[in-house]
C-alpha cells in the first residue's frame, strides 16, 4: 500500500481512534503534456505580471478575491489556511445514521484507513460496531487546509472516509422543472418496463467493465510510436423515439432470446 | 437551469428516450485569483515553448504522451477524436442491477438527465423509465461519451427525475488488502466492548438531516475575506492536541456511556466545545 497521506485520531464519545488515511481510487485516464507542435518541445507555463509584463516567482503570488471588477482583496495563503479550523488531525464523529438513510448522492471521494500507532483494538471495535448497528458515523475532516464534511463506515474489513458533498451544493430536482407527458405512463406500459428491467438484471461486477476509450487511446500512440498512421471510424446515425409501446413489446422479445437471457448472472 | 452538457439519447432495449444531461452539483466555492503581491495585479498566464523561449499560440499545442524509454508520441486533436467511441449520442442501457450493489467508492460525479424533446412521446417515456426504477431498487448501467472521454454511468431515479452518477472503472479503484485492518484474531473486540460501543453509537444516532450540515470552511473564508477588506489582519488558530488512545477501552466506553446516560453529549468532558 502506498503511504498513508493522514495520521490522525477518530473520536465518538470518549473513545479514540487512531487511524491513518490512504488514497482508495486513482485516475488512470491518459495524460498528456502540452507541446508546442512546431518542435515537439514541452509547453512551460509562465505567471506574467499583467502590469508590469514581466515574470512573477512563485514566491510573490497571492491570492485575490474580486470584489467588485478589478478591485481585489489580497490574501496569502496562510490567511487562507486560517479558514481551514483547529481541528487539525481530528475527526469527531458528532452523530451516526443509519446507513440506508444517506443517498449515495452525497458521497464524494473515498479514502482506506488503517489503523494507525496503538490503535489496532479501537479500530476493530469502532469497526464491528459500526458494522453490527449498521450505521454511518458523519464528522468534519481537515484535509490540505480544507475543511471536509466526511462519513465513516465499515467496507467489507477496513473502515473508508468519503468526503460529502453539502446539501446546499445539489441541484434541487425541482428546480429542473421538468413537464410531465399529457398522459402518464398506463400501468401495461409500466409493468412491460418492468418485465424489461427485470430481464436485463444482472447482478454488478465492476471488471465486467473497461475504460475502452483508454484502451483505444493506448493503442492509438502505440501504433504512432511505430509510424502507423490511425484510420478514422464513421460516425452512426441518431435513433427517432418511436412507438413506446411497439418499442417496449420489441425490447421485450428481443430480451427472451437466448442470447440476451444468456446475460442473466 | 444550467446549460446542457451533453445532449444525445438514453436507449432502453428498443426505446430512445431524447435527454440532456445538466450538472446535479454546483460550485459554491469562492474562488481567487493569482495576484502579484506587491502591486496586486493579476497575473496572466502564458504558455512558452521550452526549447526556443517564444511564447505559443494555442493553435500551435499538441498533446504529447512520454514513453517509458524516455522518447515522446505526438498525438493530435484530430486524432483523439478519431478514437472517439462511435455512438458518441447515445447512453446504451447495458444492464440492470440493484442499487446497493455499487458500492459508492465506484460513484463519481452525479448529473440529471432531463427529457431534451418536446415531444409529448418522449416525456412519455423518460416518465416510464423514472416510475418503472423508482417503484424499484433498480438502476441501470451504461456508457456513454462526454468530453472526449468514455464513461461507465449509473442512471437511478432520485426525487421523480432520473440521475446519472459517472463509475470509477474497476481498476481505478485500488485493493484495500494492503491496508492495516487490524484484523488479527487478538483485535477483535470482546462481547461487552462490541454492546457497550453498539450502544454509543446508538445514542448519538439521528436521522440524516444534511442541510443542517453547512460548508463551515467556505464560511470561514467569508468571514477572512471580509475582515481583510476592512483592512483587519488574520491569524491562524493554534493546532489543538490529538487525544491518546485510551489505555483501557471499556472504561472509556464505560464512561461516555455514563456521560450520555446523565444527558451530556458525552464529548463535554474530552475538552472540546
Amino acid at each position: 500500500m502506498a503511504r498513508s497521506i493522514w495520521n490522525g485520531t477518530i473520536t465518538f464519545g470518549l473513545i479514540a481512534v487512531p487511524i491513518k488515511v490512504h488514497s482508495a481510487t486513482e485516475d488512470q485516464s491518459v495524460h498528456f503534456h502540452q507541446v508546442h507542435a512546431v518542435d515537439g518541445a514541452r509547453i512551460k507555463q509562465k505567471r506574467i505580471c499583467s502590469k508590469e509584463g514581466k515574470e512573477v516567482p512563485y514566491k510573490e503570488v497571492a491570492k485575490g478575491y474580486e470584489v467588485r471588477s478589478g478591485r481585489f482583496v489580497v490574501l496569502s495563503q496562510e490567511e487562507i489556511d486560517a479558514a481551514a479550523g483547529e481541528r487539525a488531525h481530528l475527526i469527531e464523529l458528532e452523530e451516526f445514521v443509519r446507513h440506508e438513510q444517506i443517498d449515495p448522492v452525497f458521497y464524494d471521494r473515498t479514502y482506506y484507513l488503517g489503523a494507525g500507532d496503538d490503535g489496532a483494538d479501537a479500530y476493530r471495535l469502532l469497526h464491528e460496531a459500526l458494522e453490527r448497528s449498521e450505521r454511518v458515523g458523519i464528522g468534519r475532516w481537515v484535509f490540505h487546509n480544507r475543511e471536509y464534511l466526511a462519513a465513516i463506515r465499515p467496507l467489507e474489513n477496513v473502515l473508508v472516509l468519503h468526503t460529502m458533498r453539502f446539501a446546499e451544493e445539489l441541484v434541487p430536482a425541482k428546480s429542473l422543472k421538468l413537464q410531465g407527458p399529457s398522459r402518464r405512463p398506463g400501468k401495461r406500459e409500466l409493468d412491460m418496463a418492468a418485465s424489461l428491467v427485470d430481464a436485463l438484471y444482472s447482478p454488478f461486477d465492476p471488471h465486467a467493465f473497461e475504460d475502452s476509450y483508454r484502451e483505444r487511446v493506448l493503442a492509438l500512440i502505440e501504433a504512432k510510436a511505430e509510424g502507423q498512421e490511425p484510420e478514422l471510424p464513421e460516425r452512426e446515425a441518431e435513433q427517432e423515439p418511436g412507438d413506446l409501446m411497439a418499442a417496449l413489446q420489441a425490447s421485450l422479445d428481443a430480451s427472451r432470446r437466448p442470447k440476451t437471457t444468456a446475460r442473466r448472472g | 437551469m444550467a446549460r446542457s452538457l451533453w445532449t444525445g439519447s438514453l436507449s432502453f432495449g428498443l426505446v430512445n428516450v431524447p435527454v440532456s444531461v445538466l450538472p446535479a452539483v454546483r460550485d459554491l466555492d469562492l474562488h481567487f485569483r493569482q495576484l502579484h503581491e506587491k502591486d496586486a495585479a493579476p497575473i496572466e498566464v502564458q504558455r512558452w515553448c521550452s526549447k526556443e523561449d517564444v511564447e505559443v499560440p494555442y493553435e500551435e499545442i499538441t498533446h504529447g504522451y512520454e514513453l517509458e524509454d524516455g522518447g515522446q508520441v505526438i498525438v493530435s486533436d484530430l486524432e483523439l477524436e478519431a478514437i472517439e467511441p462511435r455512438r458518441t449520442r447515445t447512453i446504451e442501457i447495458e444492464q440492470f442491477i440493484e442499487l446497493q450493489e455499487a458500492d459508492p467508492i465506484y460513484f463519481d460525479h452525479p448529473y440529471f438527465l432531463v427529457p431534451a424533446s418536446e415531444d409529448d412521446g418522449a416525456r412519455r417515456a423518460y416518465r416510464l423509465l423514472t416510475d418503472v426504477m423508482g417503484r424499484t431498487d433498480r438502476a441501470a448501467l451504461g456508457r456513454f461519451v462526454m468530453r472526449a472521454k468514455e464513461y461507465l454511468a449509473i442512471v437511478r431515479e432520485r426525487d421523480g427525475a432520473l440521475t446519472l452518477t459517472t463509475m470509477m472503472f474497476a481498476d481505478e479503484v485500488r485493493t484495500a488488502k494492503d491496508v492495516d485492518a487490524a484484523t488479527q484474531k487478538s483485535h477483535k473486540p470482546t462481547r461487552r466492548q462490541l454492546d457497550a460501543a453498539v450502544a454509543v453509537i446508538e445514542e448519538l444516532t439521528c436521522d440524516w438531516d444534511p442541510a443542517k450540515h453547512k460548508d463551515r470552511y467556505q464560511e470561514r473564508l467569508r468571514r477572512v475575506v471580509a475582515h481583510k477588506r476592512k483592512g483587519g489582519t488574520v491569524q491562524a488558530p493554534e493546532a489543538q492536541e490529538q487525544p491518546a488512545p485510551a489505555p483501557d477501552l471499556m472504561d472509556a466506553l464505560e464512561r461516555t456511556l455514563e456521560e450520555l446516560g446523565r444527558g451530556g453529549s458525552g464529548r463535554s468532558t474530552n475538552g472540546k466545545r
